[in-house]
């Protein structure tokens, strides 16, 4: 056997995927809302900053005065004022971040969907079998060509916008980059259910209103703090168990935004929970990928 | 003697699918051996279990109980698979990549080097009658054309056994001949070939030996002669056949024209005791030939009345 002969078929598995993500025009669109979020960021917005305050903003010469409310300790009252520099950097990255990782996943796990497909497709999964290649490592070849695209992608938007604003106002938060792993791996443990449900299933679409099933269910859970006192025990406890079975996608956010508040972060759990998830979920996929007939 | 390329015993495949369980006994009890340089063919009417044999082989479909082994090693084993060529039936490349980037892709999956990469690539393109649309994005090739790069895809590595399923599906005349030229010229340079085919005549005209497939089972096995000598006899063309010969209790037949009977059970004695009972009958006979019926025939004639296996 040749040194480093395992490269070669890896290298095939994550080429194959790489160009299917390319063919579906998915990373070029990805990369053009990117680079449309720069441009946009980096020449169509203007600033006017005074004593660390944004006292006015510019977007294709469109002015604005960014306010917000403050409580004034001396009057005691509310009172609108200019937005500090601070907030307004951290306005702008939690938004991008908030795109990134909702719409981002959304869009993302349906664009993929078709990849999932090819791959389990009756004709080509059976030849990509018959290759001197593990089932496990046929699976991690293209889930690793999916994971690098989604890294590649977010770190481009993300550390895109951080680079344009942090030089355009020169304030610095580099906690904004956790968007990045954070984004990457959520959308991981997503991919996770529509992969596993499309390998037991053989429909992708099934995993895919699954996937949506569970985001959408991850904002109620969200909710537990409030929700369960209202609940009987019973129903209380049906609750607690869905919040630390499945991905806490929505609380995750809040993880997100405690970092780059550089306030302590109160809990990790909802990302590691989430990421236990995700974990458990490819183990049963390549568990059943290994075992079953194509 | 060598050791087998492909060593199967006692293989059963059973699918079990839907929430009733429905099972389906794809294989029943397999034996086979396949010795290296062989060309051997697999017939069989559909659902006869050809295809999930092969899948077995490779270890794409897991047996039920049985054994398969590859090179000595157990079916499913990944290393078992480098001296492997497979063409599936219905393959399906990525649509979007050109015919040089799918043997590109497919030989690094292959685990084939950069370097054979290159050197392989362009001849094997050449070979198969692709070379001009090697730029091509193969979303625009035609059936025969996706054939003939299944078949170059198959042989990116160089391998040492051919597994070809339905390779000559929706290939023109002009291509299954080439495909049959590829085949022969593997065959004298020792690969071992194993070809799954509705297609009798290419089957006939490039294996050294045919198994015939029904139910799961292997119901014959033998050369291309073997199988086609059932059936084999005389056929014997007379003027005219005159409304009162009898040919009494002779295992003959009359063909539809009434100007020839055939001997079926190909036994000497029959076509003696026949020739003599038309002299008798002053019938004149035109000629008497050796009647051999083509695969086709043998394969029907084996799958109608079900012989046990060989």
């Amino acid at each position: 056997m040749r040194p480093f002969s395992g490269m070669t078929t890896l290298s095939g598995s994550l080429l194959l995927t790489f160009r299917e993500l390319w063919a579906m025009r998915l990373t070029q669109a990805m990369l053009a809302v990117a680079t449309l979020a720069w441009v946009l960021l980096s020449f169509a917005m203007n600033m006017d900053v005074v004593e660390g305050s944004l006292t006015a903003l510019r977007i294709f010469g469109f002015e604005t005065k960014p306010m917000e409310g403050a409580y004034d300790e001396a009057t005691g009252e509310f009172v609108q004022q200019a937005v500090s520099l601070d907030s307004f950097v951290i306005g702008i990255n939690t938004f991008v971040f908030g795109a990134a990782y909702f719409l981002g996943t959304l869009l993302g796990l349906f664009a993929t969907m078709p990849l999932i497909n090819g791959f389990l497709e009756q004709g080509r999964v059976d030849l990509l079998l018959s290759k001197p290649l593990s089932r496990a490592r046929l699976l991690l070849g293209h889930l690793s060509g999916v994971w690098a695209t989604v890294l590649v992608l977010a770190a481009y938007l993300v550390g895109g916008v951080w680079l344009t604003m942090s030089f355009k106002t020169g304030v610095w938060i580099p906690q904004f980059l956790m968007a990045i792993p954070i984004i990457t791996l959520m959308f991981a443990v997503m991919y996770a259910v529509i992969l596993t449900v499309s390998i037991l299933s053989r429909s992708s679409g099934l995993g895919l209103v699954i996937a949506y099933g569970l985001i959408f269910f991850s904002i109620i859970l969200a909710s537990h703090e409030q929700l369960v006192p209202v609940l009987s025990a019973r129903s209380a406890a049906i609750f607690m168990l869905f919040y630390h079975l499945l991905p806490n996608m929505a609380e995750v956010v809040v993880v997100q935004m405690q970092l780059v508040e550089a306030a302590a972060v109160i809990t990790w759990y909802p990302l590691v929970s989430s990421l236990l998830f995700g974990i458990a979920t490819y183990g049963f996929g390549f568990f059943w990928f290994s075992r079953r007939d194509f | 003697m060598s050791a087998p390329v492909i060593d199967i015993s006692g293989l059963h495949k059973t699918y079990v699918s839907g929430l009733r369980r429905r099972r389906v006994e794809a294989l029943r009890g397999v034996d086979l051996i396949v010795p290296p340089g062989e060309v051997l063919g697999i017939l069989g009417p559909n659902g006869a279990g050809k295809t999930t044999l092969l899948k077995a082989v490779l270890g794409i479909v897991r047996p039920t109980r049985g054994q398969a082994r590859l090179f000595g090693q157990p079916a499913g084993d990944p290393s078992a698979r480098r001296r492997l060529g497979y063409l599936p039936e219905n393959h399906r490349f990525p649509t979007y990549l050109t015919a040089r980037q799918t043997l590109d892709i497919y030989g690094r999956l292959a685990d084939v080097s950069a370097s054979d990469r290159h050197e392989r690539i362009p001849a094997l393109l050449e070979q198969v009658g692709l070379a001009s649309w090697e730029d091509a994005r193969i979303g625009t090739f035609s059936k025969g054309m996706m054939q003939r790069l299944g078949l170059a895809q198959a042989l990116v590595n160089a391998p040492d056994l051919v597994v070809l399923d339905e390779p000559t599906d929706g290939v023109d005349p002009v291509g299954r001949r080439d495909i049959r030229d590829r085949l022969r010229s593997l065959k004298r340079a020792g690969t071992t070939v194993v070809i799954n085919s509705h297609l009798l005549s290419e089957i006939e005209l490039v294996c050294d030996r045919v198994l015939i497939m029904n139910k799961g089972r292997i119901i014959r096995s033998g050369t291309v002669d073997d199988v086609a000598r059932q059936g084999t006899g005389w056929r014997v063309e007379v003027d005219i056949l005159p409304e009162g010969v009898d040919t009494g209790s002779l295992p003959v037949r009359v063909e539809e024209s009434g100007r020839a009977l055939v001997v079926d059970d190909g036994q000497p004695t029959t076509l003696n005791a026949l020739i003599d009972h038309l002299r008798a009958s002053n019938v004149q006979i035109l000629s008497v030939e050796r009647h051999r019926p083509s695969l086709e025939a043998g394969f029907i004639d084996v799958i109608t009345n079900g012989e046990a296996a060989s």
